[in-house]
């Protein structure tokens, strides 16, 4: 009774993943992408995080033992000075709008909802009048899109180096609210280190974890499992 | 950092909001606050300062200007005793220029006791001890205005002279908390003519601390470079308040207000009598102006805000400034290093009238496209990859990126696994194995996986394809593996029609977390003369499985006979308890159960 071969199935982070590739290519975003093995020039110093300086210390970073100048990157943030950087160096100009998914690491303990590796998604949208209200809107129509109509957005300060404003974002999902990441507007100097001219051009900057989507989409109660190799986990 | 709401209501004259309120306030417009806590009558926050407001915001002064410009409620002006002139003798020398600025006073006279219960309180609820009445002032006066204050025995000094040199080698310093400590050159420290006194901006040394029997005393307010003294901890490993305070930078022209005070506090709980502040402050900070427009913040934030909106967060925050044609002159006070740009205080005008003001809008991106780089991209490779292999039966998986052995190592991991990964392959083996002995639970005749992922080779990272081929794993690069799969149109991978169920995300599926204890697993085979009855079987053990039959059950095996016109269906059961590791006997009678209620049926016979 051999029938067609049955459809493998596909990691529930993938399916992640994969659904807000395409919401935000929809939107008119292209995916770019960089090395989870990073220098430190595009993890930390042009994004505006000095060399001793406390800043550096707000994440755990994995340093690379004999080569001094490299990090396994600490966020996906350093996609966006590789993508400036080429797009400049190919002589071309903002406007431009990228997403980058990609595998971060953070040197801390591991619990229900911390893992020393985790995937991110980068936005970048830099133009001529690309304003914080664009970044509401933006982030809002992608977890409205991912987990339904009836989600609502807030905003509160925060600090990164690297954009200015700062905000971290919650979202009113199910009657709760729940933090999901960072972002703000470019910070100049960014711009300005990546050979963008930050007088004529701004532009928003995000970066939250698809893990935390996953367990809130699907009601996990532990995010260990994703990396355990376990079929188990392949249920959506 | 903690706070304290009494501490906070003596900047007030009216009473404050309820702490809750404080609190909302301030994680709207300010800070995280991690958490809130009820101590006696006191209520004590615990606010996270991230390194841009650890300038002047490590301090009870910093949290009360906050909740000024939030409420809209004023600040008392705080007024400190004024000393009549008496001449000093104190000598300072700044031999090094990482000391910015270097007040000190000499206090003699003084008479070293408990302290009060006000200040043993304060301190105690941000929990700090309290040792006696002049070191608790100079602790209570940093927690309340942000700059640390260290305070010499006089008596314990060569002379009445302080240089601020750097270490020499060879030379060591016990620290008050009886460290050893070897100085060198890169270190900064307070000395009398003949030995180090304290380790500057970190830790105060024995040789001149502050005892019952201390008479006389020197008080230090000073600044040193931000950098240097980060290193500095680190290298000693010391990490104090003070440490904390200066390496996030604090401005030099705190200090006279912080001389002012402390001068006050001490005088009024240990007496005594204040000679002249000697103040060595080389380099002046100038003051900073901001330009910046109304089109320029409406520009950045997207917003609509009028010159009103915009002069009243400057009212708000207490920032002198001047309007002329819309544009405003803003003087930034000292203490605010954050603010560099207009930028910066874009930010302020959003955070103070509130970030809930910004409407959403999505922005039209009529973006120059580049869709060849796309189809390059080694995202759209992962993609395709992946869909090759799932249609062709492959579940995927994601292993640890760390492993015990490889060729590039991280330094001080929190895990025992330091190497990064050199392959996908023994990831994958050990899923192999563990999916193999769980094939029953998914249901699943032959395990067939594959991973995508990149691997960490001495000079560089690859992204890899493996997948298992029986007991053998198969590994090879992406690009490889793409130009295995010829006939694909990659241009736009989500354009594609097929793809629309993979990404159609609108039904709702709740993961189930498996249980930790084992699985039994049970086969029943069934002769039935009419086909149609498996559903009713399926149905028939489902009802009398008990909790415990976790899965529903699944046909592993079904044949007919021509000759008995009869159809055997074998199903597995799948029996596992969440909290504890179910025995044979207890399955062997659910079983036993099934069984029988099978039997009942004439026209089915358990094989």
């Amino acid at each position: 009774m051999d029938k067609e071969i049955k459809k493998g199935k596909e990691h529930p982070l993938s399916i992640v993943i994969n659904n807000a590739v395409r919401i935000f290519t929809d939107l008119g975003f292209e995916v770019a992408v960089g090395p989870e093995m990073e220098d430190v020039w595009h993890n930390f110093d042009a994004l505006n995080i000095p060399k001793d300086h406390p800043a550096r210390d707000m994440q755990d970073t994995f340093y690379i033992k004999g080569q001094e100048d490299k990090v396994l990157r600490t966020h996906t943030s350093s996609v966006q000075i590789r993508f400036m950087e080429e797009l400049i160096k190919s002589g071309k100009k903002p406007p431009f709008a990228i997403i980058a998914p990609g595998k971060v690491f953070r040197n801390e303990a591991t619990d229900a909802t911390h893992e020393m590796q985790f995937y991110q998604i980068e936005g970048l949208v830099i133009g001529e009048d690309i304003n914080m209200s664009n970044l509401k809107g933006v982030l809002s129509h992608f977890y409205k899109k991912m987990l339904g109509e009836d989600t609502n957005l807030r905003f509160r300060p925060s600090f990164f180096p690297f954009t200015e404003p700062s905000i971290e974002f919650d979202l009113k999902y199910k009657g709760k609210w729940i933090e999901m990441g960072g972002a703000g507007m470019v910070h100049p100097i960014v711009l300005k280190n990546c050979g963008v001219d930050p007088l004529k051009y701004q532009g928003f900057a995000f970066g939250p974890g698809l893990e935390r989507l996953m367990v809130i989409k699907y009601l996990m109660s532990d995010i260990r499992p994703a990396y355990h190799g376990d079929l188990r986990f392949n249920q959506i | 950092m903690k706070v304290s709401y009494n501490w906070l209501q003596n900047y007030f004259k009216e009473k404050l909001p309820e702490p809750e309120k404080i609190s909302e306030g301030i994680v709207f417009h300010s800070f995280e606050v991690e958490e809130v806590e009820k101590i006696g009558n006191d209520t004590i926050f615990d606010i996270k300062i991230l390194p841009d407001r650890a300038h002047d915001c490590l301090s009870h002064w910093g949290i009360a200007k906050e909740i000024s410009a939030i409420f809209d409620i004023k600040i008392k002006d705080k007024v400190y005793k004024i000393f009549s002139s008496q001449e000093t003798k104190l000598d300072i020398k700044i031999e090094n220029e990482k000391c910015l600025r270097y007040m000190g006073r000499i206090f003699k006279n003084i008479k070293i006791a408990e302290s009060p219960d006000w200040l043993k309180e304060c301190l105690n609820t941000i929990g700090q001890k309290s040792i006696n009445n002049v070191v608790d002032s100079a602790n209570f006066v940093m927690f309340d205005l942000g700059q640390p204050i260290h305070c010499f025995d006089l008596d314990k000094l060569a002379s009445e002279k302080i240089i601020v040199r750097n270490g020499k080698i060879g030379e060591k310093i016990t620290t008050l908390d009886k460290k050893n400590i070897e100085l060198d050159e890169s270190i900064l420290v307070i000395a009398d003519e003949n030995n180090p006194l304290a380790i500057a901006g970190i830790k105060g040394g024995v040789k001149a601390e502050v005892d019952e029997n201390t008479k006389n005393i020197v008080i230090e307010v000073a600044n040193f470079n931000p950098t240097t003294t980060r290193k500095t901890a680190k290298k000693i490993n010391i990490l104090t308040d003070a440490v904390k305070r200066y390496e996030n930078e604090i401005s030099p022209e705190l200090c006279e207000k912080v001389m002012n005070a402390i001068s006050d506090l001490i005088y009024s709980l240990a007496g005594g009598e204040a000679e002249n502040i000697v103040d060595i402050y080389p380099n002046k900070k100038e003051q900073k102006n901001i330009s910046l427009s109304v089109d320029y913040v409406n520009k950045r934030l997207g917003s609509n805000f009028s010159k009103y909106e915009i002069e009243s967060v400057w009212k708000k925050l207490n920032f002198l400034y001047t309007e002329k044609d819309n544009i405003f002159q803003v003087e930034i006070p000292f203490l605010r290093l954050d603010l560099n740009g207009k930028h910066d205080l874009t930010e302020e005008v959003i955070r103070i009238l509130g970030y809930e003001k910004l409407s959403e809008v999505l922005p039209k991106l009529n973006m120059s496209s580049n869709e060849s780089s796309f189809s390059n991209n080694i995202f759209s490779k992962m993609f395709l990859a992946r869909r090759k292999l799932l249609d062709d039966g492959y579940s995927e998986v994601m292993t640890y990126t760390f492993r015990d052995n490889g060729e590039v190592e991280v330094l001080a991991s929190a895990s025992d696994k330091k190497f990064l990964r050199t392959n996908l392959a023994d990831g994958l083996k050990e899923s192999l194995k563990l999916n193999q002995l769980n094939a029953p639970f998914l249901g699943m005749k032959e395990i067939k996986i594959f991973e995508i992922g990149t691997v960490f080779l001495k000079d560089k990272e690859e992204m890899h394809v493996a997948y298992n081929e029986k007991e053998n794993i198969k590994e090879i690069s992406l690009d490889e593996f793409c130009k295995s799969i010829s006939d694909i149109d990659s241009t736009n991978i989500f354009n594609e029609k097929e793809n629309n169920d993979t990404l159609n995300f609108s039904s709702v599926s709740v993961f189930k977390q498996w249980s930790i204890y084992p699985f039994i697993c049970r086969d029943i085979a069934i002769w039935v003369m009419d086909k149609e009855d498996e559903k009713k079987i399926k149905n028939l053990i489902i009802e009398n499985g008990t909790d415990l039959l976790i899965k529903e059950p699944y046909i592993f095996d079904s044949f007919s006979n021509p000759k008995t016109n009869k159809t055997s269906f074998g199903f597995r059961l799948i029996f596992q308890s969440y909290d504890r590791t179910l025995t044979d006997e207890e399955v062997n009678k659910i079983m036993l159960q099934i069984t029988n209620k099978i039997s009942e049926n004439k026209e089915w016979q358990v094989r």
